[in-house]
């Protein structure tokens, strides 16, 4: 097998990998050529994980592709572009051809479109292996099985699986193994764990430092979620519009940032090890037509100077930085050591106050799926049994993993869904199952906002059409209330005219808010709303649904799997697992006391910002015996549950009362779980809350 | 993010075809706006010539069986044809619409009775389907104008509701019609307010192409006998009162099929043009 860069190895100081030396990329538009890198200069070392983030638009993904030499519909202009001693800039297509696949690996962001339905995988990967001539006929094969085990798919019958038969993890596996396929040098990582659920985000991320240690290759790892940039990279890029901001090692970028939009992004991201460190989220978006000519973050910088927006900045090693830290903002060595220089964000949790009325109390709540077809099997039970009250002004989050059920229990809540047993009580009035049967008020009383927004927002409707028959429907009738709705949500009531695609994804999120506010509600359902769009836009989408919270006393049923999120925003959150509602608790008790098994493996999948904690790789422990839920007298959480005891599988575990209100479903009893819960991977964030 | 940007919006290689079938059409339209005017005799008047008397400069398409100056029935024939078969196009999407985004939005049992209903319509063939509708509304009304409009209309509504619950079948499936219903929107205002404006690039498309060939609808009425009645210069009719000369005077069947051919081809060129234009905005919701 061919060892990749050992030679270079050998030598004290390693030759980069990868050479990028003031790379510029245009991309042809209608009106004319626009510029998408500016000037980017950038080294990998063999073996060396650099992470690459920034918000949507900085340019990470065109810097990624152009690792792999990418030319259709740009303009190139570089010093170097070299890749394993190949020239990507001066190479043909045939040399790119032969260079890709064989020495730099790719692997998508949406595995369910990169890998072709038509193929089985196995096959997908031995003609990988044969097309660049590492292995033919049986050793392809032999090689194929080898590396479907490295990614965790020794299971036998994945080779012979068509792509739509494996889950999303799985398939993501795949797109890995064929990225490994004939050991490449550099692997560019496109995003790779965004579409995923958190447990199967720290899977994957989990199986790449395993696949890190074992052998040596390099990574580009592209994403804007910083804690997994902390649990893998051993450096860090940060890109804004196209211009490199701060670069250097991951504990020194993450532990102490030197550029503004570094200081910003880590402040943005909701973080489940511990609040902010006094630093506040960003503000703003970037708009890439309105670039001043010298630092592209001034128009959102809190520090900018009056000579920051008309000067080029250059990289330059970042005061008191470690070697190698290069930060590019003149601005840098004056905002040194003094913190942030600005008030800490507020919390946006409103403190334990007491709760009293409630606006919804839902019992024994359960939904079941009939299969389609007229000789219909059993129905399949999707929510079981839930029960639990939100009250007014209370934040009330619903955790759990994809097709844990959450959307479908608030979705019986709303009345899309078909109730198979269960009462939910608006205020004090029964609410009829279906929509069609409930009257003007509860419809108004309650209200949905979408995972969506760009399919929530009727395209062909302009935002104060979408926001008038909202109103409307709602009994709400007056000429202001248009511009009052969208001044809320902060968005300038000038843009009433304007239709959706018109807007920025976490504009026509607020507007879907707007729209939910303009019916004056008791309760907002919503469904998965911050997970399209940007971790600076989550940020201030997230405030904006603390200060309406505080200023209405208005309650949310927040649908989320980032428990991240949960710990600043919630009041109590619900823990659900294959429909049954597992642990109900104050948000700060589930994150300091006793826990449910499932609830503890999913704060332990969270990923962290503190670098310094990050386990070592450990094998990965065998996969959980499928199907989940089996016996329908045993505990839900049994297959997957690494406390199990015999009386789990005989018995469905009692709702135990938990110590400050709540509840926990579990055999093992609460103060036993309570010694075991803030464990050592929480790492030092524990200690200060 | 997008690698590269689509190529530009810019005109296609069918463009060409826009401009030669605007241009027929517009020739059309002026002819049928004006010919009644520009006409040197008129439409039933008889005398213009000695009967089957072949082309001359003076009588371009000839004298017909009656001494009618064909020429000029033509002329003032345009408006005849063109009204009915856009009118009856017009009247055929728009009911076909309702049906098919009612249909599709609705989905389930009632969308599947629907579909089968407007599939025993389509099964049966068009001409058939004509004559049973013009035996059906009886003698008297059979050769009204509102009558051949209601006929091409009743021949275009089934295939323009597939068409259409295809559309509205994507469309209904879309969080905002959703949202739309949670507020208590019923079907017809959810259809009229969200789906109808998501749809309309796909019935513009379906009108364009249905009315390119509603000429030759409206024309094949007439020859069959099931359309207007004489002396009215339809076109198709004058074809069917002239085709048993045809040996003898051919030119008075060739001066109306000529001008047919004109639109027809006229009315091709522009719509297909113009729904390959628009139809590059329309999401057909395939999958």
């Amino acid at each position: 097998m061919w060892i990749s860069g050992s030679a270079e190895m050998d030598g004290p100081a390693p030759a980069p990998l990868v050479v990028i030396d003031r790379l510029s990329v245009d991309y042809r538009t209608a009106l004319g050529w626009d510029r998408v890198l500016h000037t980017v200069s950038l080294e990998i070392r063999p073996g060396e994980t650099l992470g690459l983030v920034g918000e949507s638009g900085s340019g990470k993904s065109t810097l990624g592709l152009q690792c792999l030499g990418w030319r259709r519909g740009l303009r190139r202009q570089a010093a170097a572009l070299r890749v394993a001693g190949a020239d990507l800039d001066r190479l043909d297509t045939a040399g790119l051809r032969r260079l890709r696949g064989r020495r730099i690996g790719f692997v998508p962001q949406n595995p369910t479109t990169a890998l072709d339905p038509a193929w089985r995988v196995g096959d997908l990967i031995a003609e990988a292996v044969e097309v660049h001539g590492v292995a033919r006929g049986a050793a392809a094969r032999d090689r194929t099985a080898r590396l479907l085990a490295r990614v965790g798919l020794a299971r036998p019958g994945v080779a012979q699986s068509f792509p739509h038969q494996l889950s999303g993890g799985q398939q993501q596996r795949v797109c890995i193994a064929l990225a490994l396929a004939c050991d490449p040098d550099l692997v560019v990582l496109d995003e790779p764990t965004t579409g995923l659920d958190v447990t199967t985000q720290a899977q994957i991320v989990a199986l790449l430092a395993r696949l890190k240690a074992e052998r040596l290759m390099a990574m580009l790892y592209i994403t804007h979620d910083l804690g997994v940039i902390a649990a893998l990279a051993d450096r860090v890029a940060v890109m804004y519009a196209g211009h490199l901001a701060e670069v250097g090692d991951t504990v020194a970028v993450i532990g102490a940032p030197a550029h503004p939009y570094t200081r910003g992004l880590i402040a943005s991201a909701p973080r489940i090890d511990g609040p902010p460190p006094g630093a506040a989220p960003l503000t703003g978006t970037l708009r890439r037509l309105a670039l001043p000519p010298g630092c592209p973050f001034a128009p959102r910088c809190d520090h900018a100077a009056p000579g920051c927006a008309e000067t080029a900045q250059r990289l330059a090693p970042a005061p008191q930085g470690s070697p190698g830290h290069r930060v590019a903002c003149m601005r840098a060595a004056a905002l040194a050591g003094d913190g942030d220089g600005r008030p800490a964000a507020a919390r946006l949790r409103t403190e334990p106050s007491t709760f009293r009325d409630p606006v919804l109390t839902v019992s024994g709540l359960s939904v079941a799926y009939r299969p389609p077809g007229l000789l219909a099997r059993r129905a399949v039970p999707v929510v079981r049994g839930a029960a639990f009250t939100i009250a007014a002004g209370e934040v009330l989050a619903l955790v759990g993993e994809s097709g844990s059920g959450k959307s479908t229990l608030a979705r019986a809540l709303i009345g899309l869904v078909p109730r198979a047993g269960g009462t939910v009580l608006l205020g004090r009035e029964p609410l009829a199952p279906g929509d069609r049967a409930r009257s003007p008020a509860q419809r108004r009383r309650l209200q949905y906002v979408f995972q969506n927004p760009d399919a929530s927002l009727n395209p062909a409707a302009t935002v104060g059409a979408s926001l008038t028959r909202a109103a409307r429907a709602a009994g709400r009738t007056g000429a202001d209330l248009v511009a009052e709705a969208l001044a809320a949500v902060q968005i300038d009531p000038g843009q009433a005219g304007r239709y959706p695609d018109e807007l920025s994804g976490g504009q026509r999120q607020r507007v879907a808010l707007a729209r939910a506010l303009i019916a004056e509600p008791d309760l907002i359902l919503c469904d998965e709303i911050l997970s399209a769009l940007d971790v600076s836009v989550q940020a201030g989408v997230l405030a904006l649904l603390a200060r309406i919270r505080a200023e209405r006393g208005l309650a949310l049923l927040f649908i989320t799997h980032d428990l991240a999120v949960v710990r600043g925003f919630a009041d109590r959150v619900l823990v659900l697992f294959a429909g049954t509602i597992v642990q109900e608790a104050a948000a700060a008790a589930l994150f300091a006391g006793a826990r449910h098994p499932y609830a503890a493996a999913l704060i332990a999948a969270a990923p962290r910002l503190v670098p310094a904690a990050r386990p070592a790789p450990q094998p990965e422990p065998p996969p959980p015996p499928a199907p989940p839920a089996a016996a329908a007298g045993a505990c839900v959480y049994l297959a997957r549950c690494p406390h199990r005891r015999s009386v789990c599988g005989e018995s469905p575990p009692p709702a135990r009362p938990l110590p400050g209100g709540g509840m926990l479903r579990c055999h093992i009893p609460v103060d036993e779980l309570a010694r075991e819960a803030p464990d050592s991977r929480d790492g030092p964030g524990e200690a200060r809350h | 993010m997008s690698l590269a940007e689509p190529a530009g919006r810019g005109r296609r290689p069918w463009s060409g075809a826009l401009a030669i079938g605007a241009t027929l059409l517009g020739m059309q339209v002026l002819l049928a706006v004006a010919g009644p005017f520009l006409a040197p005799y008129g439409a039933t008047e008889m005398g213009a010539g000695p009967p089957l008397a072949g082309p001359s400069l003076a009588h371009p398409f000839g004298i017909d069986q009656l001494g009618r100056d064909v020429f000029s029935r033509v002329l003032h024939g345009g408006h005849v044809v063109l009204g009915l078969a856009l009118s009856g196009t017009a009247l055929g999407v728009a009911i076909g619409a309702v049906i098919g985004l009612l249909s599709g939005q609705a989905g389930g049992l009632a969308d599947e009775i629907v579909q089968r209903g407007l599939e025993i319509f389509i099964s049966v063939p068009f001409l058939v389907l004509a004559l049973v509708a013009m035996v059906a509304v009886g003698p008297v009304a059979s050769g009204h104008p509102l009558t051949v409009v209601g006929v091409v209309a009743l021949i275009y509504a089934p295939r323009v509701a597939r068409i259409a619950r295809a559309a509205a079948r994507e469309i209904a499936l879309r969080d905002f019609v959703l949202v739309a219903r949670l507020r208590g929107d019923g079907p017809l205002r959810r259809m009229w307010s969200e789906i109808l404006p998501n749809a309309r690039s796909v019935l513009l498309v379906e009108f364009a192409l249905r009315a390119s060939y509603a000429p030759i609808l409206v024309g094949s009425l007439g020859f069959l006998g099931f359309g207007l009645r004489p002396p009215t210069p339809e076109w198709g009719l004058m074809i069917a009162e002239n085709r048993a000369l045809l040996l003898v005077s051919p030119w008075t069947v060739l001066g109306p099929g000529l001008a047919l051919a004109v639109l027809v081809v006229g009315l091709n060129l522009f719509t297909d043009g113009l729904a390959r234009r628009l139809g590059r905005h329309v999401d057909f919701g395939v999958g």
